[in-house]
């Protein structure tokens, strides 16, 4: 129950990536997957590797999985953009001929 | 054949089926399931013995053994069926004592015959046939027994003897208490097993820890020794007079009931004859050899043993005849009669301490057989006939009513047109309710769900033909080419969304349990039925009166100009939609973490008793007065309300229990407060629950791994990440909506949700469809704009489609009962919100995911270059450049109806003009004369191949610019 819960929040918060340039790796789609990802290892982790189970959830256990979502998707962020400034930067050295193409 | 022939020939057989159809509904009987007529519902679940393993054969033979036994109940109708690799339901209905059934059909039977006194063990673990005080003498089997926890204590001592005929084919296992000297639980094949214990009741309770507590400890009998109980006084079937009575037995029988034939219940009638019942049985061939053998044996040593002028019955020594783990019978061997044995040529009997009732038991038991593997009772329920009556009659008028409101629906939107589909619809029920007598399949209260639900899917497919219809006469097109362009473009969305709908149809009914079943494949099958009436059957009634004046105006067919066409900016909106969905999941995932989900008893198992009191004062403190006196104190007691039984009405909801406590817990109700008629049961136990559980995951898995699979393959990849994710956010919708209200989520909650996996996609096909139709057709557009021109031009259809479907779901949820307003609940959250998320999540996700491909963010700059940075929400400028993709097929399919095949004038020879024309034909694209794509400019705009999809009938023709100059004689290189 745990890890549904984690994943409903990680997905709760996806939604709001629209609302960030889409610099994320693999678009919207990706950040979903960090999102679902990053929620629920992140309430795996914090939790010591024990989901809890169908009467062990609280609030407390949907709030974990606000943390995880943000840090996945922020993840996913870092890595678009990187690949969005290396684009950039080839770019930019094929425009000063440096690279052939 | 014309077409005027061909819906003819249609109209005809239609006709001539339902008149068949009606014959049928006319002459046979509809199957009920339980839950409508009262009875019932046992599940076992089959575990190996050391003679057979759980496979096909074993399984089916004791569903033969099953149904044999079910046959001597002389119940009418009975079902019994395997489900899954190794469960078996067995259904038995108008019967009333579930206690008194289950102890008929599902008894294993595992029957032994041991020499006596050769294997009953002392304490020094060693037979001695001579020492009373062992093997209890002349009472043999009754009298030198130990109490339970002895006779383990004694057993636990013994090495394993494993070269020999044992019955148990491996150790047993028991739970015991040494600081009360009792064993909670065993024997067990398993350690695991052990942890269902008697409680202080004398019921048996599945303990939530898995290891044994303080005082307590595991204790093994290896294989070779067997704890037996011993004969039991009569009246002990009811626990009413139970002796702590048991035996160590080496374990080494000598024959198994497999060896015997043709047992009967008599009366011990001969010369001598006592008058009391008996059972008198025959041996197989090997069974008398084997049988003369030891009662020789036995005789021989009762001989050596007897004393001169002591009486021969102090010597006699026995036999044991063995049940399930306890004697039933000892009997001693005459050795006088029967010096060399007992020629069981003329058969053999067993007699003494039996009454009719039990003889007759034995004997069945005997005769049908040991079932080849062990049975547990996982699952039972008993519905009264009056409850399930009043089931029959909710579903009927819930049927009824969704029938009604969809014919409404149907006929104030779409008028003449309108009339055409509730006669498709009228049709369809005709045939299907003939189909479900015909098969016959047995009605079930899911299976009226999925009626009800097929008769809102049949009404989709007119909207979504109907809506396209309107669509092309409304662009220009006369009534007759509108009809045949509507029907032509409609069936692929079509067809698309019902394969998928049949698929998860069968998922279910392969994964789920009996009652979902029914649902399944009654959903199943009204999805085929409502493709042949609302496709075939109206395209042919509208062929057939196209030319009528009725149809000449657009308005009689809803189709007069719209004043205002529908252009909304979904892909700009998007933002608001997704933020309005997150929160609804933060909600959502808070009420899941801090609620929980209400998992009903087909999970968590557990027995539910439903009664209406007769007591017009009862009232929630007398009923659990009368729980607290069966020591149920703490059981959940909930107040129904039920206008046909009354005020009166209790739902009791408590930890398992067996059968026999279920009778004595309705018996004590019904004395102290009265019940009305019969109440209705259910008890699972755990084992079921987790395959209940199981069998939802894989089912939910499947689905989405088929829808996934379908989508890539009708679309491309791309498409079904979009379904995946509007699906994953329609089932956490709903599930966070249960969580929120407290709802019960039941095995027919879970087939709700997975039915609405294959619904929602309903909606998302058809907007899928309507942009993989416009993306050729709008060359110049960002993805963004095709994207809302196909939602604004389908969002009526989806609009209607839904309302279609959730009218008879609302239906369900006003006049069904309990269980159709279960699924009802969850089919109506399920619809509204897969419409919502067909439209306002898959598309702005499609939309978002593929504008990012190179094609679609060329187009896309260039359309920024061109409106100063943004991109119109609808295509404009440059990008609003159509192709007529008919127009342009059409012209290919006439070009080739012209092809070129002999020169004009042959003595000439052929022309380079006609050379040309015939390599135009032959579509070779590198030909120099093959017709060029409109040119692109590579920097700014997606190229064809870029924005090329799988389903495109041809690829298109790639850049050539810079391809090698090709020999237009031949088509090869220079």
């Amino acid at each position: 129950m745990g890890m549904l819960v984690w994943v409903t929040m990680g997905i709760a918060l996806w939604h709001f990536s629209v609302f960030v340039p889409d610099r994320f790796a693999g678009g919207i789609v990706g950040a979903f997957l960090g999102a679902v990802v990053g929620s629920a290892l992140f309430g795996v982790l914090v939790s010591g590797f024990d989901v809890p189970g169908r009467d062990a959830t609280d609030i407390g256990t949907a709030l974990l999985g606000v943390p995880g979502s943000a840090i996945g998707m922020a993840v996913v962020y870092w890595m678009g953009a990187r690949a969005v400034d290396e684009e950039l930067e080839q770019d930019l050295k094929r425009l000063a001929g440096e690279l052939p193409g | 054949m014309s077409d005027k022939r061909r819906n003819l020939f249609i109209l005809l057989f239609v006709a001539g089926l339902v008149i068949a159809s009606a014959v049928t509904i006319a002459s046979k009987d509809t199957k009920l399931g339980l839950d409508l007529k009262g009875g019932v519902e046992l599940v076992y679940q089959a575990t190996p013995t050391k003679f057979s393993d759980v496979n096909d054969e074993a399984v089916d033979r004791s569903i033969e053994i099953m149904r044999e036994r079910v046959d001597q109940l002389g119940v009418a109708e009975p079902e019994i069926q395997r489900t899954g690799a190794d469960q078996i339901i067995v259904s038995l209905p108008d019967v009333r004592n579930a206690d008194e059934a289950q102890r008929q059909v599902g008894t294993t039977a595992q029957l032994f015959f041991y020499d006596w006194e050769k294997n009953v063990l002392g304490s020094d673990l060693e037979p001695a046939p001579d020492d009373a005080s062992v093997t209890g003498g002349q009472a043999a089997g009754q009298a030198g027994c130990l109490p339970q926890y002895d006779a383990v204590a004694r057993a636990r001592r013994r090495a394993a003897m494993p070269d020999q005929n044992t019955a148990t084919g491996g150790p047993r296992y028991y739970l015991v208490n040494d600081k009360s000297r009792t064993v909670l639980s065993g024997p067990a094949t398993e350690r695991g097993d052990l942890f269902t214990v008697r409680g202080p009741d004398g019921e048996f309770e599945r303990r939530e820890d898995t290891e044994p507590r303080a005082d307590e400890r595991i204790v093994e009998v290896k294989e070779g020794t067997i704890v037996l109980r011993g004969e039991q006084p009569d009246g002990s079937e009811d626990n009413t007079t139970e002796r702590d009575c048991y035996y160590v037995l080496n374990d080494d029988f000598a024959l198994r009931g497999t060896d015997i034939e043709n047992p009967e219940q008599n009366f011990d009638s001969g010369p001598g004859g006592t008058g009391q019942p008996n059972v008198t049985f025959e041996f197989s061939d090997e069974g008398r050899r084997i049988w003369q053998e030891t009662t020789r044996e036995i005789a021989e040593r009762g001989q050596a043993q007897f004393i001169p002028g002591s009486s021969p019955l102090a010597a006699a020594q026995h036999f044991a005849i063995v049940l399930d783990g306890e004697v039933i019978s000892a009997p001693f061997i005459d050795f006088n009669r029967n010096p060399d044995g007992i020629d069981a040529r003329t058969g053999s009997e067993i007699s003494g301490g039996f009454t009719i009732k039990s003889a007759q038991r034995l004997a069945n038991l005997l005769r049908t057989g040991a079932l080849p593997v062990e049975l547990e009772l996982i699952s039972q329920s008993q519905v009264s006939a009056t409850l399930g009556q009043q089931a029959l009659d909710e579903g009927v008028i819930a049927g009824i009513g969704g029938f009604v409101i969809v014919v409404l629906f149907l006929l104030a939107f779409y008028r003449i047109l309108g009339v055409i589909a509730v006669a498709a619809l009228f049709v369809y029920a005709i045939y299907f309710f003939a189909l479900i007598k015909l098969i016959p399949v047995t009605l079930t209260l899911p299976g009226i769900a999925g009626l009800v639900l097929t008769l809102g899917v049949a009404a989709d497919a007119n909207i979504v033909i109907f809506e396209r219809v309107k669509e092309e006469i409304r662009a220009g097109r006369s009534t007759i080419a509108g009809i045949a362009a509507g029907y032509k473009k409609g069936i692929t969305a079509i067809i698309d969304a019902n394969v998928v709908v049949i698929m998860v149809a069968f998922i279910l009914f392969t994964l789920a349990t009996a009652g979902v079943k029914g649902f399944a494949l009654v959903l199943g099958l009204g999805t085929l039925v409502s493709l042949f009436t609302a496709v075939l059957l109206t395209q042919a009634i509208l062929g057939t009166m196209s030319r009528s004046k009725m149809l000449q105006s657009p308005s009689a067919l809803g189709a007069a100009p719209q004043k205002r066409s529908i252009r909304i900016d979904f892909s700009g909106l998007s933002k608001w939609f997704f933020s309005a969905s997150g929160v609804i999941l933060i909600i959502g995932a808070l009420a899941l973490g801090g609620k929980g989900i209400d998992f009903g008893i087909d999970f968590e198992s557990g027995t539910r008793v439903t009664a209406a009191f007769t007591s017009q004062q009862a009232d929630e403190g007398d009923v659990r007065e009368v729980l607290a006196s069966q020591g149920l104190g703490s059981a959940k007691i909930q107040g129904v309300t039920d206008e046909e039984l009354g005020e009166n009405v209790f739902q009791i909801s408590v930890e398992q229990l067996s059968p026999v406590k279920v009778n004595d817990l309705n018996r004590a109700l019904d004395e102290r407060l009265g019940i009305e008629g019969e109440p209705n049961t259910q008890s699972i136990g755990p084992t079921f629950g987790e395959s209940v559980a199981e069998s939802a995951i894989i089912a939910i898995i499947a689905s989405l791994i088929v829808i996934s699979a379908y989508i890539t393959l009708r679309f491309e990849w791309k498409y079904a990440v979009p379904v995946l994710i509007a699906l994953s956010h329609d089932i956490l919708i709903v599930s966070g909506i249960y969580a929120l209200t407290d709802r019960e989520v039941t095995t027919a909650t879970v087939a709700a949700l997975l039915t609405l996996l294959g619904y929602s996609l309903y909606d998302t096909i058809i907007v899928f469809d309507r942009i993989r139709e416009n993306v050729p057709r709008m060359p110049k557009a960002a993805f963004s704009q095709i994207a809302n021109r196909s939602m604004s031009e389908v969002v009526v259809r989806s609009i209607n489609t839904s309302v279609s479907t959730g009218l008879p779901v609302l239906a369900l949820l006003l006049f069904g009962g309990e269980t159709l307003q279960d699924f009802a609940f969850a089919l109506l959250v399920g619809v509204i919100s897969g419409t919502y998320s067909s439209i306002f999540i898959a598309g702005p996700v499609l939309i978002a995911w593929k504008e990012r491909e190179p094609g679609w963010r060329r187009r896309r700059a260039r359309i920024m270059g061109e409106f100063g940075g943004m991109v119109p929400a609808y295509a404009d400028g440059s990008a609003a450049v159509e192709v007529d993709t008919d127009a342009k097929r059409e012209a290919e399919r006439r070009r080739k109806a012209r092809r070129l095949t002999t020169p004009e004038d042959p003595s000439q020879g052929v022309s380079q003009a006609e050379f040309d024309e015939m390599v135009r034909d032959l579509d070779i694209e590198d030909s120099p004369v093959a017709t060029e794509e409109p040119g692109y400019d590579p920097k700014a705009d997606a190229q064809p191949e870029d924005v090329y999809m799988q389903d495109e009938k041809r690829k298109p023709k790639r850049d050539k610019s810079n391809r090698k100059k090709r020999n237009p004689r031949h088509g090869r290189p220079r």
